[in-house]
Parts: structure tokens; sequence; C-alpha cells
């Protein structure tokens, strides 16, 4: 019971923190059909902004540049870099994003060095929101998944329910035709672009200063950020979140049991003859909980390939 | 240019390919082995990215499971199996073969990006799960084996490792250059112009591919297999995503557009950072800038310029490009060394080396060491020089720029003024 609870609480807070990089990813995916490989670059760059701006002015003042700053970042990538590849078809912008993650990773190693920093948060948001089973649990982790609800309630509001957003969802839809009617789709496009790469910086800049902050935390979530948007469906906010959830889930219960395929071919009296095949077949779940991710991606395609609330394939 | 004149190029190339290792010392001799199996991935890569238009993002699997399976026969012949040791890249040959054909299958079912994302996966899932089997890739430590003499070969010196790998790329890149020329070759470029067609005129498109796909993972496989002959070891790092990320840069640079363009970007990469990885650390840091460049200003690569250059060098008004020419390629060699310049003083202002002297030095700038040459960090001098260095490279390519522009008669870059999403103009 107390495994079930604690993992639950976890996973939902690793979820969310992971909902919170993949939403600006998919809807930048879902307007404009750019899969962005700097998407979770943005991430690092949020943390290591934080990380500089916080040193100075305080934690407070790191959280609220870093998502600015990283927005302008994402805002000139769109205004001044994609259109120039975008002639030579979506492999091309795929390339050039793929490039700029790797320039992105390359200059925090230039600045900050290529080991991880001292990034925390401050010691007044360091305490146990409440004990369960003895242990306390922290107060922080609560943090970053209340900013991720927060973050999802504010952008569905803006979606669905104001004027902006209707342009928005129209400019997404029917780009030609939003555009036909008087809207400035170009700066539309370069808000919305924008704005997921500061929902990006803001989600670094509040995960750093609980997971370990280093050049490598964009690549490592960058390819979990994928899983998550293909397994929810590019495109699709709502598809997002439930993958988000599904996958922190997912690892936070796999890390702490050791079940096996031999013990689940123990289950129908094969159980000796697979744990003397060996390999795959004993290997523990808690120590392939990396693994789960991809191989719930593959599944996802081969089952429903248009995602678990995607609407286009 | 005339197919006589391109197979008498590669005639020379490959003469001198045989005729020079033997004078060259060790470590120029296993950089070239490294050069040769960086190209033929390439190449394998290229026939799924440029040819079939299939970008895949984990074409470090089959590298690795080539490498992987070779080491395995590698090991069965040193206990005594018999199996003469030049043919030993063939188990990485049938290994990515087979890797290919799942994979493709699962992979192709999807195309663009989503294409992407699951090689990507297939990769990442290979990365993660392969530490953890310890009897097929040996845990964290990986595998290793000794190369077995045959036949008299002892195979003990770098030099006949690389005449075995040359022999190697040489077959397996002619193969895939005369694979492009059959029927079925040209229904590879067909996938990648309009797969709608393809359909239409009564092909399967999804089989197509797969073939495709497992032809070019089965070359990525001798490729993996030759570096395993070559250090006669290998652990799950194969699989990391900076090997399927090199790949995709050095195809990309050189260009993908071309058969042999791969060719020049696996080479330049690999011989560059065999010179220079032991002066800076920032390499990366270069190959992804000039990465971006030549994706926002030669999306065709090198290869795809030299082509462009070759086929018009008739029409080319030459004494009127000279001199503009001369002066663009002045201004970016100053660009260059401007960036350079300042990359590698933000690596040494920075580093951990020049926060432990200021901190000796009681909150002052000490000064530092750069190229050999003393610098003051707060000098007029060493913040004059990258902005003379930036602003006249930059002014001088500018303007050859255009003037070449002006004499061919073209608008100045005509991608730049598209519609940036599609909508009007």
């Amino acid at each position: 019971m107390e495994f079930a609870i604690v993992s639950t609480l976890n996973g939902v807070t690793y979820g969310l923190l992971l909902f919170m990089v993949s939403a600006g990813l998919t809807l930048i995916f879902g307007m404009m059909g750019v899969l962005n490989f700097a998407h979770a670059s943005f991430y690092m760059l949020g943390a290591y902004v934080a990380y500089a701006v916080s040193s100075a002015f305080g934690f407070l003042a790191g959280l609220v540049v870093a998502p600015i700053l990283v927005g302008i970042v994402g805002m000139l990538v769109e205004r001044f870099l994609l259109p120039r590849v975008h002639a030579h078809g979506h492999a091309h912008e795929l390339l050039l994003t793929f490039g700029l993650a790797l320039i992105i990773e390359e200059l925090i190693k230039l600045f900050f060095g290529d080991f991880p920093v001292n990034y925390q948060m401050p010691g007044d948001l360091r305490f146990s929101a409440f004990t369960i089973f003895g242990s306390d649990y922290p107060f922080y982790r609560l943090f970053i998944g209340g900013m991720a609800v927060v973050m999802f309630a504010l952008l569905w509001l803006l979606l669905t329910r104001t004027r902006t957003g209707i342009v928005v969802r129209a400019a997404e839809r029917l780009p030609a035709m939003a555009e036909a009617l008087g809207h400035n789709i170009p700066v539309v496009f370069m808000a919305v672009f924008g704005t997921g790469a500061a929902l990006a910086g803001l989600a670094g800049a509040v995960a750093g200063a609980f997971y370990p902050t280093n050049p490598n935390m964009g690549i490592e979530l960058g390819v979990i950020v994928f899983v998550v948007v293909v397994v929810g469906g590019l495109g699709s906010l709502k598809g997002s979140l439930l993958a988000s959830l599904l996958i922190g889930l997912f690892s936070s219960f796999a890390v702490g049991l050791d079940w096996s395929l031999a013990g689940l071919f123990g289950l129908v009296g094969l159980g000796d003859w697979a744990r003397a095949i060996g390999g795959l077949m004993t290997l523990k779940l808690s120590s392939v909980s990396a693994t789960i991710p991809f191989a719930l991606m593959l599944l996802v395609l081969l089952v429903r390939p248009a995602g678990l609330m995607g609407e286009r394939n | 240019m005339g197919s006589m004149r391109i197979l008498a190029l590669l005639a020379v190339l490959l003469a001198l390919l045989i005729a020079v290792p033997p004078f060259l010392d060790l470590s120029w001799q296993n950089a070239l082995v490294n050069v040769l199996i960086a190209s033929l991935f390439a190449l394998a890569f290229n026939l799924l990215a440029g040819q079939a238009g299939l970008l895949s993002f984990g074409h470090a699997a089959y590298f690795g499971i080539g490498a992987f399976a070779a080491l395995h026969l590698m090991i069965a012949v040193e206990d005594g199996l018999a199996f003469p040791t030049p043919l030993l890249p063939l188990a990485g040959a049938a290994a990515g073969f087979l890797a290919g054909l799942v994979a493709g299958y699962f992979a192709t079912m999807r195309s663009g990006v989503y294409f992407a994302l699951v090689t990507l996966a297939i990769a990442e899932l290979l990365h993660s799960l392969a530490p953890h089997l310890a009897g097929t890739f040996g845990g964290e430590a990986g595998i290793s084996s000794m190369r077995m003499p045959w036949q008299g070969i002892v195979f003990g010196s770098m030099l006949e490792v690389y005449y075995l790998t040359l022999g190697w790329v040489m077959l397996c890149g002619l193969g895939l250059w005369a694979y492009t020329r059959t029927p079925f070759g040209r229904l590879t470029l067909a996938l990648r112009d309009n797969e709608q067609r393809v359909l239409f005129l009564g092909y399967d498109a999804h089989r197509a591919k797969v073939v495709v796909f497992a032809i070019s993972a089965m070359a990525s496989g001798v490729a993996g297999s030759l570096l395993a002959i070559s250090n006669e070891t290998a652990n799950y790092s194969l699989f990391a995503t900076d090997v399927s990320a090199q790949v995709v840069l050095q195809t990309f640079v050189g260009g993908s557009t071309v058969f042999f363009g791969p060719v020049i970007g696996a080479t330049l990469f690999t011989l560059f950072s065999f010179l220079i990885s032991d002066l800076t650390r920032s390499w990366v840091f270069y190959q992804g800038l000039i990465f971006v460049l030549v994706m926002l200003f030669a999306p065709t690569g090198i290869g795809g310029i030299l082509y462009e250059l070759v086929r018009h060098r008739r029409q080319l008004d030459w004494s009127r490009l000279a001199w503009p020419a001369l002066q663009s390629i002045l201004g970016g060699l100053l660009l260059a060394g401007g960036i350079v310049y300042l990359t590698e003083t933000a690596a040494v202002l920075f580093g951990q080396d020049y926060a432990m002297r200021r901190s000796g030095a009681a909150g002052a700038l000490p000064p530092y060491e750069l190229f050999g040459i003393g610098w003051e960090p707060a000098g007029v001098l060493t913040w004059l020089l990258p902005a003379v260095l930036l602003l006249g490279g930059g002014g001088l390519l500018v303007a050859g720029r255009r003037q070449i522009d002006g004499v061919r008669g073209r608008r100045s870059a005509p991608a730049a003024d598209a519609a940036p999403l599609g909508g009007t103009p």
C-alpha cells in the first residue's frame, strides 16, 4: 500500500512535469507541422537561465526571467530561422531544429561546463508537505505538479474561452482562411511558438531546482517527451496530458517492481523453462524502467497509430 | 560529367587509397580506417534519408547490431570455428539486414516526422536495454575479441585492417551505387518524390520501403562490423544518440542529394575531429554550427554545391566570378576566424582552470593564454579583434555574394522570400 501511494504521487508529479514540456511541443506540431527537436533544449535552457538569474536575484526572479527569455529565443527561431528552410520541406525543418538542439547543448557546456550545476530550490520551499507512512513528502514535488495543473487550466481557458484562442484554433485548422479574414497568421504562429518555448523554459526553471541540472537533461527528457507526444497523439493537448500521466506512473511504478517475463510464465507453470532461456526472460521490470516508454510508443504506433487522443494520422 | 570520367576519378582515388597508407604512421592509418567506416555508414544512411526520403534518427541501432554480430562471430572463431576472418562483416550484414527487416516493417508504417520518431525510439530502446542484457551485449563493459589469423594473414597490423576495411567499403559503396541504377533503385527515388503515384502504379509501397530500410540497415551493419574488427571491442554506447546524430550531420553537410556527397561530409568531419579534437573541446559545437549554416544557406550540402559548379562550369562566366568568389571565401574565413576566436575565448574564460586562477587573483581578471599568445580579458585588443573579424568578414561575404548574384542574374536568396508557413506571400 505504501509503495502504491508513494509511487502514484511521484508518478503523477513527474507526469505533470512531462506534460509541461510536451504541451508546447504538441501545440507547435499541431499548428505548424514542425516537430521541434530543440524543444527539450528550451527546457534545459530554462533551467540554466533560471540558475544564472537566481544566483544573483533570487529564485523567483529566475522563475520569471527564464520563460520570458526562452520564449524570445523561440520566437527568434520561428521568425528568422525556420522560414529559411521551410521551402525545402518538413524534413529540413526537423534537421534545422536538430542542429539547433546540438548548438544549444554545446553552448551550455561552453559557458557552464560539462557537469551538473548547483541549482537549488530556495530554503523556504524546502519543507515537507505532509508525512506519509513515516516519511516526509517534499512540498516541492507538489509545487511542480501544481504549476503544471495551473498551466493546463490557463492554456485550456485561453484556447477555448477567449477570442485569442478562437483565432489560434482557426489558424491551426485553416491558416489561409483565417488569414483571409484579416488575422495576422505569421504573428499568431510566432506567438504560439514563443509560448510553447516559454512553457518549456518555465518547466526547466521549476524542475531544474529539484532534479539535477546538467547539459544532458535536454536530451534525456527530449526523447521521453517525443514518446509522450506520439502516444498522446501529435497535436492533442488532452492526449499529451493523458500520455504524460501514463508514462509518469509507468516509470515510477516500474522502478519498484521486480516482475519479469519469467515470473509471468511462472503463473502458467512455465517459469523454469523461461528462466532457463535467460536474457530478456529474466530481466527485472525495475532494471528496464527506462525502456518502457519506448516499448509503449511502439505498441501505440502498432495498435492505434494516431495516438490515444489524436484525430489526424 | 560523363560516367567514364567519374570512373576515372574513382580509379585515381582508389589507387591513392591503396598506395599511400603504407607510408603513413599508425594514427593516420587508424584515422583513415575511421574515415572509411564513417563513409560507408553515411552512404547507407543516405540510401534511406536522401534517396527514399525517410529520415532515420536511429541508425546507430543497425550500426551497433552489426558490430555486436561481428564480435560474436569473432569470439566463435577464436574458440575454433573455421570461418575466414576477412568475411566477418558478413555477420554484420546478416544481422543488420534482419534487424532492418523487423524495425523497418514497423517504422515504415509511418512516414515523415513519425518515421523519424519511431526510428529514434527503436534506437533508444536498444540503448536502454543493452546494458541489462549481459549475454548478448556484455553489460556496461561490452564484449571484446581478437582478430584471428587466416591463410597466413595475421591481421595484427593496422595496415592489414585498413586494406580489409577498404575492400569492404569499396565493395559496399559501389554496390549501393549500382543499386541506385537498378529499376528498384529508381522506385526508391519515386517513393521519396511521390508515394501516392507509386501506389497508383500498382507497387506495394510499404513492402518496397521495408526492403530499402533493410538494405540500408545491412550496409550500416557492415560498417559497424568493420568498426568492431578494427577496435576488437564494442559496448552499448554504440547505440547512443550521438552515433545516430553524427551520421545525420555528416550526410547532410556532405550533401544528401548527390550519391557520393555523404562521403565528403564523413571524410571532412572524421578527419577534422582526428586533427583538432586535441586542440579544442568545442568541436561538437563547431559541427552543430556548420550543420545549421549548411541547412540555412546551402541545403544541398557541399556535394550539391560542387555538383552544381561542375555541371554549369561552361555556362559560368569565370572571369567575372573569380574576384567576388575569392572575396566571399576570404570573408567566410575571416568570419570563421572570429567565431572560433570568440568560442575559444569563452571556453577559456568560463573554464574551470580560469575560475580557479580568478579566485587566486582575488576578484581581478588575470591574463590568459590562447593560440600561443597572452591576452588581457579587459583589454581593448582582445575584443576589437573579433569585432573586426566578424564585421569585416561579414561585410566581405555579403558584398561578394551580392556580386555573384548580380553576375549570375539571380534574385538574391529566393528561399528567404518564400511565405513563412505556406500562406500567401
